[in-house]
């Protein structure tokens, strides 16, 4: 593709590109967090004891500033739907809109009505009400994960469709749409490690606070409790459903399966490369460094199968941009593989009752909390670049997609404008979470203090 | 089928003005109501917990609009590209002024958060008066069914329009003008002490100046745009709907006279819906009219989804409407009554 200021098509890639981004880093913590709170809440109400309360009550702060700025940009999300993607929205908006509009019906409403109960809401409510307000909130959240990712599976694999006299998409069977089989391994997968980002982030205030010297009754709970949910989930991202995810995308994009392994040429025993660096003009991968076989193990379950390599598609139908997909997928693979021996050292620790006195560990599980967003952003950009060059996988081509009648400006104004908006409001997101991490858990009702400012 | 749709996505939207268009009156009548910081808070918790629960009726919107009416919200969305982004920040900054000012305890940027509510929610208020003002006068189609606006031309009604002329602006005026009579409603009802009798000053007030504004803007429609007044005259259903709305002024004025707030509320509320939905009654089975040539308009059938996706959908939008207000039934009870600023309820509502 041609890379040039005027170039429509790019731009609004680029745009919905850099706002999705933005807005699923906030998601992930959303949902990876939720089902922390409704934990904490439950033993609470089971045991009595009030070290779950409070750090119910400390992470539900987080919570909500994170919450409300995931809103604030999941917003904008819809409405590109209409004004970046006109001929996507015209040509499937029967189809994707379903799930778009369930996804406001039944997943939004829930959880706005109980955040705000949730969060504010603790005495109102009553410790019962409480933990039915936290388990709306969770369910609402997963549920609109739920049906954002069956919208997204559509567009990787499209099924329960018929095409129209006007060309366009229409539903045909819904049962078919829903459970569609992409759906349920990416939903799996993504769900998995929206969990390890939340036990990542818990884990690391735990760690934060131990190293301090500080709330240490807190800490542990943090410590405890994200470290095994850590391990857990860390596993699970890898298998079953990082496999699975992998098997899916052998059997039904094999050419996005070649990008991401930079298989250049099909082959029996294809290996996968540890390292390596793919040269896209010259057809090769340079210094590899490969485990023998395992691809074809990987993707089709025996060491023998035969896998698929770009030179067997036309050029048209390659992915255009090889190189990201493949250093994108690389990352989140060596990343979930180093969670899982972190937190593997951590659970051992934990388990022989050394871990608070293991500053070393501490320490890196205090630095690690930014890498899971590093792995959920970059698997994401590779399914999304490799589904490319479609916009509805083996339908619909991204180039016919974009809206005609916005021009490239336009588009770069608004990305700007974008840019500016999300760094501010980064800004912000950081600044307030950092002076709720430094009140600590055992901090008094905010509002107690700013009363006597105010009046 | 495509009626029964048409006549849910109007009454999405509507329902989205009336619910949300209450909190934008509230922001405009933050600095004129609330004289100290103290007030201010008061202010924003009338607006608490649900104005996120409001909020998701234009999400919801743009879903169901996308599954009905792909083809309507491709063109309108992509041929009214700058505006709809100037309203998506507004929304942006406006949720992040009512989460963040609350946060902040430093008396300077808590100013300068209020600053940002006041001016979003007024902007917000403009720009879907404008909105308004454009689906009534119509959009220069060209034969592939899409357009696109720029802000303005030569404030000409005919021809190659933009998004402000001389009747889409009057009409965002008035937008104005009655969301915040509406949120002066509001606040009588929510609020206590001062800020509660500058609000039933103010409701009356402003109510007495839409008379007047209403009637120049039915004026200026019969001229702008004939087809809808003719409209509403054939479609029995907008009888019904003006029915409604004169109901409502009769509630609304006996609740203002007597100081029965959560009358007023109510007979505001059905009024902007009984108004909004006859407009939307009255433009049927048209959804896009044209500036330019008549028979470029869209109507309803040309941009409905298959019919099979449409009765899928209404076998789930209904149970999903129920649920939605049973969340809203569940956490009014606990938010009933008037907001008040103390110790007790922990934070900002
Ligand atoms: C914490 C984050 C994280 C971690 C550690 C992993 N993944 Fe992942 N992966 C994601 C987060 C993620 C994601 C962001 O959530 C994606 C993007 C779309 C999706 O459903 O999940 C994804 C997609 C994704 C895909 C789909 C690519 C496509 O559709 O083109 C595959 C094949 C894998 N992953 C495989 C793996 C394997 C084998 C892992 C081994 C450890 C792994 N992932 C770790
Ligand atoms: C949160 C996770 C997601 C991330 C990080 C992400 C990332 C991206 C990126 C980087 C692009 C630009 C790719 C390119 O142009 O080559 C893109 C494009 C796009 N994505 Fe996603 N995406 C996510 C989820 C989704 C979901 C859930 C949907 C659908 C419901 C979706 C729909 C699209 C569309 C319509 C485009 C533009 C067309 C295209 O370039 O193919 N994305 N996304
Ligand atoms: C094109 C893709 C997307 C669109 C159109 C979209 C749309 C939206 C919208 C409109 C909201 C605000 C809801 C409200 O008002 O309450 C939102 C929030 C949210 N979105 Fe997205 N979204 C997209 C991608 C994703 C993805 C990939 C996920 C997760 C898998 C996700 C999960 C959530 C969650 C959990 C929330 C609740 C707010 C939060 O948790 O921060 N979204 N999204």
């Amino acid at each position: 593709m041609q890379a040039s200021l005027t170039d429509a098509a790019l731009w609004h890639r680029i745009h919905f590109g850099f706002t999705i981004t933005y807005h699923y880093l906030f998601p992930q913590l959303t949902m990876g967090l939720a089902w922390f709170l409704v934990y904490w809440k439950w033993r609470a109400l089971r045991t009595g004891a009030e070290k779950y309360n409070r750090a119910a009550r400390f992470w539900a702060r987080i919570f909500g500033l994170n919450f409300a700025v995931g809103v604030v940009t999941g917003i904008p999300m819809e409405f590109q739907f209409g004004t970046n993607w006109a001929g996507f929205s015209k040509y499937s908006g029967a189809v994707i809109g379903q799930t778009l509009a369930m996804e406001g019906m039944f997943a939004f409403f829930l959880e706005s009505a109980f955040i705000g109960a949730f969060i504010w809401g603790e005495k109102r409510l009553g410790p019962k009400g409480h933990f039915l307000a936290a388990v709306g909130v969770a369910t609402g959240s997963w549920l609109s994960g739920l049906f954002i990712l069956v919208t997204n599976a559509f567009m990787q694999h499209p099924v329960g469709y018929a095409v129209a006299a006007d060309g366009t998409l229409a539903l045909s069977n819904v049962g078919a749409f829903l459970l569609n089989p992409w759906a349920l391994v990416q939903f799996a997968h993504n769900q998995c490690a929206a969990l390890v980002t939340g036990a990542f982030v818990i884990t690391a205030m735990g760690a934060f606070y131990t190293l301090r010297g500080v709330h240490s009754e807190q800490a542990r709970v943090y410590l405890n409790t994200g470290t095994l949910v850590g391990l857990v989930a860390s596993l699970l991202v890898a298998f079953p459903t990082g496999d699975s995810q992998a098997k899916m995308v052998g059997r039904y994009q094999p050419v996005t399966l070649a990008s991401m392994e930079g298989l250049f040429h099909g082959t029996r025993l294809a290996d996968v490369s540890v390292i390596g660096q793919p040269n896209v003009s010259q057809q090769r991968l340079e210094n590899p460094i490969s485990l023998p076989g395992a691809l074809s193990f990987l993707a089709y379950g025996t060491f023998k199968s035969y896998v698929r390599g770009l030179d067997e598609f036309s050029k048209n139908d390659w992915p255009d941009n090889i190189e990201l997909i493949y250093y994108a997928f690389h990352i989140m693979i060596t990343l979930g593989t180093i969670f899982i021996l972190i937190m593997a050292w951590a659970n051992w620790k934990r388990w022989r009752g050394r871990l608070e006195s293991s500053a070393g560990l501490l320490w890196i599980l205090m630095l690690a909390f930014p890498f899971p967003y590093i792995a959920n952003s970059l698997g994401w950009m590779t399914t999304e670049l490799g589904r490319q060059p479609w916009l509805v996988y083996g339908l619909f081509r991204t180039a016919s997609g974009y809206s005609q009648v916005v021009s490239a400006g336009d588009t770069i104004f608004t990305l700007i404008g974008f840019v500016g908006l999300y760094f501010v409001l980064g800004l912000l997101f950081l600044y307030l979470t950092g002076r709720e991490i430094n009140k600590g858990p055992d901090a008094p009702y905010p509002l107690a203090k700013r009363q006597e400012v105010a009046v | 089928m495509i009626t029964l749709w048409y006549a849910i996505l109007a009454f999405m939207l509507t329902t989205y003005i009336v619910l949300d268009g209450r909190n934008f009156g509230v922001g405009i009548l933050h600095w004129i109501v609330a004289r100290n910081q103290n007030e201010r808070r008061q202010v924003i918790a009338a607006i608490g917990p649900l104005w996120s629960w409001h909020e998701v009726w234009l999400v919801a919107t743009g879903g169901v609009m996308l599954m009905a009416f792909p083809r309507l919200m491709s063109a309108s969305f992509s041929g009214c590209y700058l505006a709809l982004f100037l309203i998506l920040w507004c929304v942006l900054l406006r949720g992040i002024s009512i989460e963040v000012g609350g946060h902040l305890s430093d008396p300077l940027w808590q100013e300068f958060w209020d600053a940002v509510f006041v001016f979003s929610n007024l902007l917000l208020a403009v720009l879907f008066g404008a909105a308004l003002g454009n689906i009534a006068r119509g959009v220069p189609l060209t034969s592939q069914g899409t357009f696109y606006l720029p802000f303005f031309t030569n404030f000409g009604i005919r021809g190659s329009v933009g998004l402000l002329d001389w009747y889409t602006v009057p009409v965002a005026l008035f937008c104005v003008l009655i969301l915040t009579a509406h949120g002066a409603n509001y606040l009588a009802m929510k609020t206590e002490g001062a800020v509660h009798e500058r609000s039933v000053r103010l409701a009356r007030r402003l109510w007495l100046a839409t008379i007047p504004a209403f009637v120049i803007i039915t004026v200026l429609t019969w001229f702008v745009r004939p087809q809808l007044l003719q409209g509403m005259a054939v479609r029995p259903v907008s009888w019904l709907t003006l029915v409604v709305s004169a109901v409502s002024i009769y509630a609304l004025v006996s609740g203002l006279r007597h100081e029965r707030e959560r009358l007023a509320l109510l007979g505001s509320s059905f009024l902007l819906f009984g108004l909004l939905m006859t407009g939307a009654a009255a433009l049927f089975p048209v959804v896009l009219y044209s500036t330019t040539d008549n028979s470029l308009q869209l109507t309803a059938a040309d941009c409905a989804a298959p019919a099979f996706s449409l009765a899928i959908a209404i076998a789930w939008w209904i149970p999903a409407l129920i649920l939605a207000f049973a969340y809203l039934y569940i956490i009014q009870r606990h938010y009933g009554g008037k907001a008040s600023v103390s110790k007790d309820s922990q934070e900002l509502y």
